[in-house]
């Protein structure tokens, strides 16, 4: 197998994904929880930039000398990707802000942060 | 048009200004929501307007002036329209609901509502994949947000493991977006759609991701233990949001993908849906906390759409249809369900009996569970029998039979429920309802009545129903403030026009059924003057049943059979339910006749697939799948005939009704299982299974029924479940009879029927004259009443000599018949039994009339008075026809013959001439010959000479005072035991107990058992631990994806 | 334990054999496709930007990008709004270091500055309204941390957030009403490709992106840093 950069970036991001699911199925902190899902979402995030990934090209931005209006087409990558990545990043920023807003509302309620505690709702 | 941007830019430009607004404009940025949403929903009008008048088209609108795929295009069709419209006066009303709440923290709750109602609109709306992501998040976080109106530890930890798993959530659809786009180069989902034939398997894996990602936001089983603490833990107006904003967004959305979606995924997306309409439906069989039932119940009717929904490869695009049908039912149903809920303290089931104060609120409540267990006239009701009918026709009888189950689950607890509203001890009675809470769940009652209306356009079978009788069930509702003795007259009224009109159109059976239950409306109305006040709810009630039942006769198509089948079902659970202590018993006759429609509806859905007819002729079929069709209706019209076995909901359904709801349940309504028997045998004939003839087990079935029956209501001390036994005896010589598949075996039937009818409203409606003097049914607390109440008297007394088949009355017609028809057919074991179940019957109608009317005058029965003349009048109508046919039975007998001969051209009777006046005739067959005006007035000759006789010798008798039993200074413990008519059949308890061993009661107690213990099993999964349902989550993806993929 | 550790091992592993599926799957790409064809011939003509990115972010899918503000937002009210009625506990005391306090005093300047410069330059640099956001974001939370207790205004934080969320969507409006569709950014000249003022209203809302971005992210913290005051 020829591992070129975005394989290498890609098998990175899924190895980033899986330690992060890791973490959120075994932690029983919920920081470190959290934490793990943002690990997750790291992960997903490179994945996606490296699955959009041209070999040998540069970034979509016409800077007047190396990437012109005229050559854009061919020496810029897909721009698509970082445009999506951008808005899962602001995302994937507001449900850990969100998360770790929760966290603290429950650990003033019983004093802890571990998640077997919060299982008074069941079955 | 208004470009669908309007509701973006309205929604959130308001969202962004209420946040700069504090606590002191709290008023205003109510009024603002407020006004959003009303803006919304004055949208949504105005494009259904403008669709369904054709002043604009469906259309597509751009983002950024840029053609898609380079742009995010709207469109908005006409299914974008109506969604919007659903979801946005569910928003208008929810603002309005949640006032307080907004007036106390206007700002962010207002601004996260709009926002989040803004978004479920764009979901509608867009065709992107990846702004779907975007608007999915929105609602994802909005929704963490108004989870918090209710500030306590729940609602925090629900909304953590809401968060939780929505992020993992979104994480399989933003893969599966970005996946398609580098597969195809688009996220337009309708330039994706041109690419389908060609899918590389990236963008296969790309589509399963993004459908699977939706369908657990639509919260499959088993991953779904997150929502279930929102529902429970969340204010009950955020549940309605959830369960009925939220999700028909998804659904919608879920609908717009799959179409990207291979017949697998289409697979897949049903079996989890009717998996999870099955599960969590059997789940909520434990469920004590409301808000968690609604849970459990919308988390089945989505699975239930989702299982629509994934059909569409094999049932075609009607399947949408269906599944608006259900989808509309659940949102309008469950959300006002969730409504009253807030107007509810207290959480409990039993904490909403405080909705019986109100009898409006009660409608409502009944409307929203009646509309859930899909009974006419609801929508739900119509997708119900598309579903079966499109599934039947396909062959797919493995779905059919999990929708089935888990639809009979759900009535459990549905109508565990609302018994529990009617009737149970309410703890807290005077706290009150808030009035302006009500107004939405109102609405939405009244959008479920007329969405029925506009569902029955879409219906594929034609619908050549005559739907007067239901007028009056529409009349006397509104009517009901006015006196009983008015409404009791209105209704008689309309019953005898009908009549009038309708009788003489009918012909054959339709005919005899027909005054059956015409002349049954007459009889128990009449006894209906007797009651005083309003009797509020009543009369509906009784119009429905009646209307059903007559539906019934007159229906030609297996859907009208069926339509009237469920409302006469409706009507009369109604009227059992009304009984003081009838809640459980009114719930059991509800399941078995819930599930006994089940099976008729699924046999008419096959037998339909196997002809084709849309008539009842369709059951006219030969096919390898006519005995198992033979097999279901017949179960399905056995449950309602309370054949042994099936019976232990008539006991007590019938003997707590009250007094002249009896009447109507056993000597009526039982007919109705009757004519469907009828209906059956005629067109299917005799089914064979594996060479044995069902038709011998069913004689069998009967003739047990009969025995058993009887014998049971030998050993009763309670006068009505006395009755109520013997109606599941004379049930069994009726099945008996019409099993025999011969003219005299099927005039047994009927002409038994008819005199069952008879009988049996004559001797409740005299029981009921008893109970409104004495207040009582035990029959070992009375005596002597034959001195106090005569006329009652000679009405059991006639009415048990004709039962029991003593000539000369019109029972000893039948037993001749029964014994001809026996040796005709050979069925010598089974005439046997009918002899024994015969003298049996004689024990039971011995003590009905010897313990109440004979020995002692109790004394606390002294002062009791004769029934009240509209008590007594129809029965002395009946003793008058009982009296009539038993002179001249030809009037009955040779009428049923002539007609049955038709269908059994041979072995009838024949009838000749006699000599005896009034041209009374002699049938003649095989075996003997019989003249029923001899044989009257031989019997009234011998009688009349005894009776001259006794008067003559009158004066040598001497009167006896009655003396006042003394115990001796001792109290007994049990004082029924000193009465010499309890327990009077002691021996032949002894002798013949082991038949009476109740085994269909345990049977069915142990299979109740069972299925709350797989529940309670199956709930354990939901173990509170917000990281094991993500676990569930991962857990249900992958096994999806491996089913999929079949492995590596 | 052992059992449910067995499990996750299960789960996770399965979960890998599922990504390792799609990594076989990918094959990398030789020439663009059509979409990202489209865009980098067209942006410069159509919409004016150098950096197609912004383009894409702000034109093209601006739909997607005022979603994404949208959850912000969204995220800034609930935060505030969980965090809501902390008790009235005495502040716990600020012992913040000396290094921290001057730090801070040299460095938030010059980053607000920067921040401002991303977002203004969005279109023709890489960077924009959310990285110049962030970096004020930064800024203020380095404020924040240096002073706990120092009361941050956030009246001004609402109504900056506020009136540019707003007004983000009147231009969005405007581009509805008098150019091609809502949030087209051509209702303002596109001017020379490269400039400052160029690309339409693509600076202007990138600005207001910035700003609404940076005061949200600030408010996110400021909401965080008193219920942590309140409680301790």
């Amino acid at each position: 197998m020829n591992l070129t950069i975005d394989k290498i970036a890609l098998l990175l991001g899924m190895s980033l994904m899986l330690i992060g699911l890791w973490g959120g199925f075994t932690q029983k902190n919920l920081l470190k929880i959290i934490l793990s899902f943002s690990i997750f979402d790291t992960g997903l995030n490179i994945l996606i930039v490296a699955l959009g990934y041209l070999p040998g090209r540069t970034a979509p931005i016409i800077d007047g000398s190396a990437v012109t209006p005229e050559n854009l087409a061919l020496v810029a990558i897909d721009p698509v990707p970082q445009a999506l990545v951008l808005t899962a990043i602001v995302i994937g920023f507001g449900t850990t802000a969100l998360l770790l807003a929760y966290a603290l509302k429950l650990n003033q309620h019983k004093k802890s942060l571990d998640i077997n505690q919060f299982t008074d709702l069941k079955w | 048009m208004v470009s669908p941007f309007y509701i973006l830019i309205v929604g959130l430009g308001l969202g962004f200004l209420l946040g700069m607004t504090g606590k002191k404009q709290a008023a205003l940025t109510n009024m603002l929501t407020l006004f959003a949403m009303a803006f919304f929903t004055g949208v949504s009008l105005h494009w259904i307007q403008g669709l369904y008048t054709g002043a604009f088209q469906p259309s597509m609108v751009f983002s950024a002036g840029f053609k898609p795929p380079f742009s995010i295009s709207l469109f908005l069709g006409m299914h974008e329209a109506v969604i919007s419209l659903m979801i946005n006066v569910l928003g208008l009303i929810s603002v309005w609901y949640f006032r307080e709440f907004l007036l106390r923290d206007s700002k962010p709750l207002g601004a996260v509502l709009l926002v989040m109602f803004m978004g479920l609109n764009m979901l509608v709306f867009t065709r992107d994949l990846f702004n779907i992501f975007v608007f999915l998040e929105i609602t994802a976080i909005s929704m963490s947000g108004i989870i918090l109106m209710n500030d306590n530890h729940h609602a925090h930890a629900a909304g953590f493991k809401y968060l939780l798993a929505s992020s993992l959530i979104s994480a399989f659809y933003l893969l599966g977006a970005v996946l398609i786009y580098f597969s195809t180069g688009s996220l337009y989902l309708d330039d994706i759609l041109t690419m389908k034939s060609a899918f590389a398997p990236m963008a296969l894996i790309a589509v399963f991701l993004m459908v699977i990602a939706i369908v657990i936001e639509l919260k499959p089983f088993p991953a779904n233990g997150w929502a279930l603490d929102v529902y429970e833990a969340a204010h009950p107006g955020i549940g309605a949001i959830v369960s009925g904003a939220v999700t028909t967004t998804m659904l919608f959305l879920l609908n717009k993908i799959l179409v990207l979606g291979s017949d697998k995924i289409y697979l897949l997306t049903a079996s989890v849906g009717a998996l999870t309409f099955l599960f969590s439906n059997w789940m909520g069989l434990q469920q004590k906390n409301p808000n968690r039932l609604l849970g459990y119940s919308s988390i089945g009717q989505v699975g239930l759409v989702l299982a629509i929904l994934g059909m569409k490869p094999v049932l075609g695009d009607g399947v949408e249809m269906i599944g608006f049908g259900v989808l509309l039912t659940h949102f309008l149903a469950k959300a006002g369900l969730f409504w009253l809920s807030g107007t509810v303290k207290g959480s409990s089931l039993e904490s909403w009996a405080i909705l019986r104060n109100n009898p409006v609120i009660l409608t409502i409540f009944g409307i929203f569970v009646f509309a859930l267990s899909a009974f006419p006239p609801f929508p739900s009701f119509y997708a119900k029998w598309e579903l079966i009918i499109g599934l039947s026709g396909t062959g797919n009888y493995l779905l059919i039979a999990l929708i089935l189950l888990g639809s009979l689950f759900e009535v459990i607890y549905l109508f565990r429920w609302f018994g529990i509203v009617v009737k149970a001890e309410s703890e807290e009675s005077d706290s009150g309802i808030e009035w302006g809470k009500a107004a939405g769940p109102a609405l939405f009652a009244l959008a479920l009545l007329a969405g029925g209306y506009f569902a029955r356009n879409y219906l594929s079978a034609p619908d050549m129903m005559n739907f007067i009788p239901l007028v009056a069930v529409v009349v006397l509702w509104v009517l009901d403030f006015m006196p009983a003795w008015a409404k009791n007259t209105l209704l008689l009224a309309m019953v005898g026009i009908y009549s009038w009109f309708y009788l003489p159109q009918y012909s054959d059976y339709q005919l005899i059924f027909g005054i059956i239950f015409m002349a049954g409306a007459v009889l128990t109305l009449l006894y209906g003057y007797s009651e005083k006040g309003k009797r509020p709810g009543f009369y509906p009630l009784t119009a429905m049943m009646f209307a059903g039942l007559i539906m019934l006769v007159e229906a030609t198509t297996l859907f009208g059979f069926f339509f009237a089948w469920e409302v006469m079902t409706a009507g009369s659970y109604f009227l059992i339910l009304r009984g003081k202590k009838s809640q459980p018993h009114a719930l059991s006759y509800m399941l078995f006749s819930f599930g006994g429609a089940l099976l008729i509806l699924a046999g008419f859905a096959m037998a339909h697939a196997v002809t084709g007819l849309w008539t009842l002729d369709a059951l006219v079929m030969d096919s390898p799948l006519s005995p198992v069709i033979f097999i279901m209706l017949t179960l399905g019209f056995l449950t309602k005939t309370a054949a042994i076995g099936l019976h232990i909901w008539l006991p007590g359904a019938h003997s707590e009704a009250e007094a002249d709801v009896s009447p109507m349940v056993s000597g009526i309504l039982l007919k109705a299982g009757v004519y469907g028997l009828i209906v059956l045998f005629m067109r299917m004939g005799t089914q064979y299974i594996g060479g044995v003839d069902l038709m011998v087990i069913l004689s069998w079935v009967g003739i047990l029924s009969a025995l058993i029956g009887n014998l049971m209501a030998a050993m009763q001390e309670d006068m009505k479940r006395l009755l109520a036994y013997s109606s599941v005896g004379q049930l069994g010589y009726i099945l008996f009879g019409l099993s025999m598949m011969s003219n005299l075996g099927w005039l047994l039937a009927i002409s038994g029927a008819i005199m069952h009818f008879l009988y049996k409203t004559m001797l409740f409606q005299a029981v009921g004259g008893v109970y409104s003097r004495t207040h009582d049914r035990m029959m070992y607390r009375m005596g002597g009443l034959i001195f106090r109440m005569p006329m009652t008297f000679i009405v059991v007394l006639i009415g048990i000599i004709a039962l029991s088949g003593v000539p000369p009355l019109s029972g000893f017609a039948g037993k001749w018949l029964s014994f001809n028809a026996v040796l005709q057919k050979e069925y010598y074991l089974q005439g046997a039994l009918a002899v024994l179940a015969g003298a049996v019957a004689f024990l039971y109608l011995f003590r009905l009339i010897h313990a109440p009317f004979l020995g002692q005058l109790k004394d606390n029965l002294r002062k009791v008075k004769e029934a009240s003349l509209w008590i007594l009048l129809p029965q002395y109508l009946v003793i008058a026809v009982i009296m009539a046919v038993s002179t001249v039975p030809g009037l009955l007998l040779e009428r049923i013959g002539k007609l049955l001969a038709k269908t059994f051209p041979d072995g009838g009777l024949l009838w000749v001439d006699s000599k005896i006046p009034f041209g009374a005739r002699t049938a003649i067959s095989e075996y003997g010959y019989w003249n029923g005006t001899y044989v009257m007035l031989v019997t009234i000759g011998i009688f009349g000479i005894l009776l001259i006789v006794q008067l003559l010798m009158q004066r040598n008798n001497k009167k006896v005072g009655q003396f006042n039993i003394v115990y001796s200074g001792e109290r007994p413990s049990t004082p029924e035991t000193t009465h010499h008519a309890y327990n009077f059949y002691a021996h032949y308890s002894k002798a013949l107990g082991f038949l009476m061993v109740p085994l269909a009661e345990r049977f069915w107690t142990w299979i109740s058992e069972r299925v709350h213990d797989i529940a309670h099993q199956l709930r354990q999964l939901y173990n509170g631990n917000g990281q094991v349902y993500l676990m569930h989550i991962m857990f249900f993806f992958l096994v999806c994806y491996f089913l999929i993929n079949g492995g590596f | 334990m052992k059992i449910k550790n067995s499990l996750v091992i299960l789960l996770v592993m399965a979960f890998g054999v599922f990504l390792f599926q799609v990594y076989k799957q990918h094959q990398t790409q030789g020439s663009l496709n059509k979409t990202a064809a489209y865009y980098n011939t067209n942006t410069p003509d159509e919409v004016g930007a150098s950096n197609v990115v912004t383009a894409i972010v702000v034109t093209y899918r601006g739909l997607d990008t005022l979603g994404e503000v949208t959850v912000l937002f969204l995220t800034a009210m609930i935060v505030g709004y969980i965090l809501r009625h902390g008790g009235k506990e005495k502040p716990m005391k600020n012992n913040t270091s000396e290094i921290l306090i001057t730090a801070a005093n040299v460095l938030i300047p010059g980053s607000i500055i920067l921040g401002v410069y991303v977002f203004i330059n969005g279109h023709l640099t890489p960077g924009g309204g959310f990285q110049g956001g962030a970096i004020i974001g930064t800024a203020i939370t380095l404020m924040i941390l240096a002073d706990p207790l120092g009361s941050v205004k956030k009246a001004v934080l609402h109504i900056t957030e506020s009136l540019s969320g707003f007004t983000y969507i009147l231009i969005g409006l405007a581009g509805l009403l008098f150019a091609g569709g809502f949030l087209d950014n051509r209702i303002l000249p596109l001017g020379n490709l490269g400039n400052l003022l160029s690309a339409g209203a693509i600076p202007l809302i990138y600005s207001l992106i910035g700003l609404k971005v940076g005061t949200e992210l600030s408010s996110i913290i400021a909401s965080i840093n008193e219920t942590g005051n309140k409680t301790a």
